[in-house]
């Protein structure tokens, strides 16, 4: 259990973050420039907050009221730098402990022979860090930390400092090694996949505060507003103004249409008629309608809609399909209202690249609204 | 004597250096202003406030006196005087060596539980070391032809204070050539032969 509450004044930046977690893995996610890393160095106590107070485990780390500052070396946080921060003028043997001082001969050699083995560095212990790959750098880093058995390990974009193949292969194998030593954990990203994948629960940070912090599924299906929305980078964000809210569905006008979307079971939201409401639909969830199936049944078919693709873009396995609605007035998206997205096999069997004409439905439980 | 010097200045040159490197403190621009006052001002300037601080009469050497240690005009003046007049190369040049360290490995050494001296010997001085030895034979090489100060404060005794540089500048004033000379030969041997080891030693990594 983690809780912490800082605040910290820099020039041109001011952060005021206050969560807490009981998460083994807490992922603080956000643009760069939000805070996150300054977190970080608050918590390893690298950086001393103004005014707060830090609790890990019952054991409090700093507390400006009671004056308690506990050191850096001994918070016992395992911190991965940014870039790892190697010692280049140390093996990999003596890096991996050099936390390890203090400590016999052969208990060092002991730890750090099960580092080694665990994190597959075995037979590098006499390399230096520029002799390695950016998979081994960061396995080094990794276990320099874990060495001095942390009671929290901190990662700072752990992955940032590798190319896009190597970065993919290297966030299973951090996944798996975060949960096999079950270290409780605090990653810094500023990638949502990353923070998904590798997050039990995500800390937005925006402008040096927290704008939300929920588990990871909760986070994807219900961001707490339109800021939380675009920094996960969460397409087809629209506006639309309220008809009617009760606790279970919502009546929304937008481009002319009244759309019908479902109202949050866990937090109903309920704002006055004709307030402005933000609200987003997946590009995955929108359905194009066969034309060969007949007219559109309203009973099945929910807030239907008709346009035409006016740009696509092929990703392979799926294309994107940008689409104007033939209803008159600006576009909700520059030129264009919503982005599609269909899979490679429908596009080839609608034969979309012949025909552009099209008519949409949209679940009402695909369509999310953000909390002002 | 330039040896002692040097060591005296080590000695007081880098705990400076990395005060100046890694700490904010009121009067930091001061502190750094003074430091390389021994570069800027004339040496006899120097010398003659070094001789008010440190002459029977002087605040230091009146109480060093009274402990029984003569300074002035020993051949322990002839070591501050090339300390003095050396020390800024050194800690100027150490400065800049450990500032380029990353300060991240710092950092790192004291979240994995090391102390602030711990770290200054395993990661700072090995990562910076050849900033610290450039500096190290270019305050020597100072010392060693240290003279306007070591006049003033030391003067020029034979066999007692009296230093290369003044030595030869005593064999010229008597136009005895070939003394000095040799002398001249001699400082030009040193300085070639430090000069020369040095650049062989840094060129190993670490």
């Amino acid at each position: 259990m983690l809780s912490l509450a800082i605040e910290k004044r820099l020039p041109g930046f001011a952060l005021d973050v206050r969560w807490e977690t009981e998460d083994r893995v807490a992922a603080l996610f956000g643009p760069s420039g939000a805070g996150k890393t300054l977190t970080l160095q608050c918590l390893a106590g690298l950086l001393r907050p103004d005014r707060g107070r830090i609790v890990l485990d019952g054991r409090v780390l700093f507390d400006s009221e009671a004056g308690i500052d506990v050191p850096s070396r001994e918070r016992r946080l395992g911190y991965v730098f940014q870039g790892y921060a190697l010692f280049p003028h140390l093996t990999v043997g003596d890096n991996l402990g050099f936390g390890l001082r203090g400590r016999s001969r052969a208990e060092r050699a002991r730890r750090v022979g099960e580092v080694m083995e665990r994190l597959e560095l075995q037979g590098l212990d006499r390399r230096y860090p520029r002799e390695l790959s950016g998979g081994q750098q960061q396995r080094v880093a990794l276990g320099r930390a874990l060495a001095i058995d942390p009671d929290l390990v901190l990662l700072d974009e752990p992955l940032s400092a590798l190319d896009a193949p190597l970065r993919a292969q290297l966030r299973g194998e951090l996944g798996r090694t975060l949960r096999e030593w079950g270290k409780a954990t605090v990653l810094v990203t500023h990638d949502f996949a990353e923070a998904y994948r590798l997050g039990d629960r995500i800390v937005v940070y925006d402008r040096g505060r927290v704008i939300q912090s929920a588990p990871r599924s909760e986070l994807l299906w219900q961001p707490a507003s339109e800021t939380v929305a675009r920094i996960m980078g969460i397409r087809n964000i629209l506006r639309g103004t309220v008809i009617k809210a009760t606790p279970d569905r919502i009546q929304l006008r937008w481009r002319g249409l009244t759309l019908e979307a479902v109202n949050s079971p866990t937090r109903a939201y309920l704002p006055p008629p004709e307030s402005p409401i933000a609200f987003f639909i997946r590009p995955e969830y929108v359905r194009l309608i066969r034309k060969d199936r007949g007219a559109p049944d309203p009973g099945h078919h929910m807030n239907l809609m008709s346009g035409r693709v006016v740009a696509e873009a092929d990703f392979g396995t799926t294309v994107a399909l940008t689409i104007r609605l033939d209803e008159p007035g600006q576009p909700a998206q520059g030129d264009y209202d919503l982005e599609v997205e269909v899979p490679r096999l429908v596009y080839e069997i609608l034969e979309i690249d012949r025909d552009r004409r099209w008519q949409l439905s949209i679940h009402r439980g695909s369509i999310q609204v953000l909390p002002a | 004597m330039s040896a002692v010097a040097t060591a005296v200045t080590l000695l007081i040159g880098l705990p400076l250096a990395w005060l100046l490197s890694h700490r904010r403190f009121p009067g930091r621009d001061v502190l750094e202003a003074v430091v390389v006052l021994p570069l800027i001002l004339p040496p006899t300037v120097l010398g003659y406030y070094l001789l008010l601080l440190i002459g029977r009469q002087g605040p230091v050497g009146a109480a060093l006196a009274a402990a029984g240690i003569e300074i002035a005009f020993t051949w322990r003046a002839a070591v501050v005087a090339a300390a003095v007049g050396s020390i800024a190369l050194l800690i100027k040049a150490a400065q800049a060596g450990f500032e380029g360290v990353d300060r991240r490995l710092e950092q790192a050494a004291r979240t994995l539980g090391r102390s602030e001296w711990s770290i200054f010997w395993s990661v700072t001085l090995p990562l910076a070391w050849r900033a610290v030895l450039a500096g190290t034979v270019l305050a020597f090489c100072r010392a060693m032809g240290e003279f306007g100060i070591t006049l003033m404060v030391a003067g020029s005794i034979p066999g007692r204070t009296q230093t290369l540089p003044l030595a030869i500048y005593d064999r010229v004033q008597a136009n005895q050539m070939t003394d000095a000379n040799a002398l001249a030969l001699i400082a030009v041997g040193v300085v070639v032969v430090l000069i020369f080891g040095v650049s062989r030693l840094a060129r190993l990594r670490y």
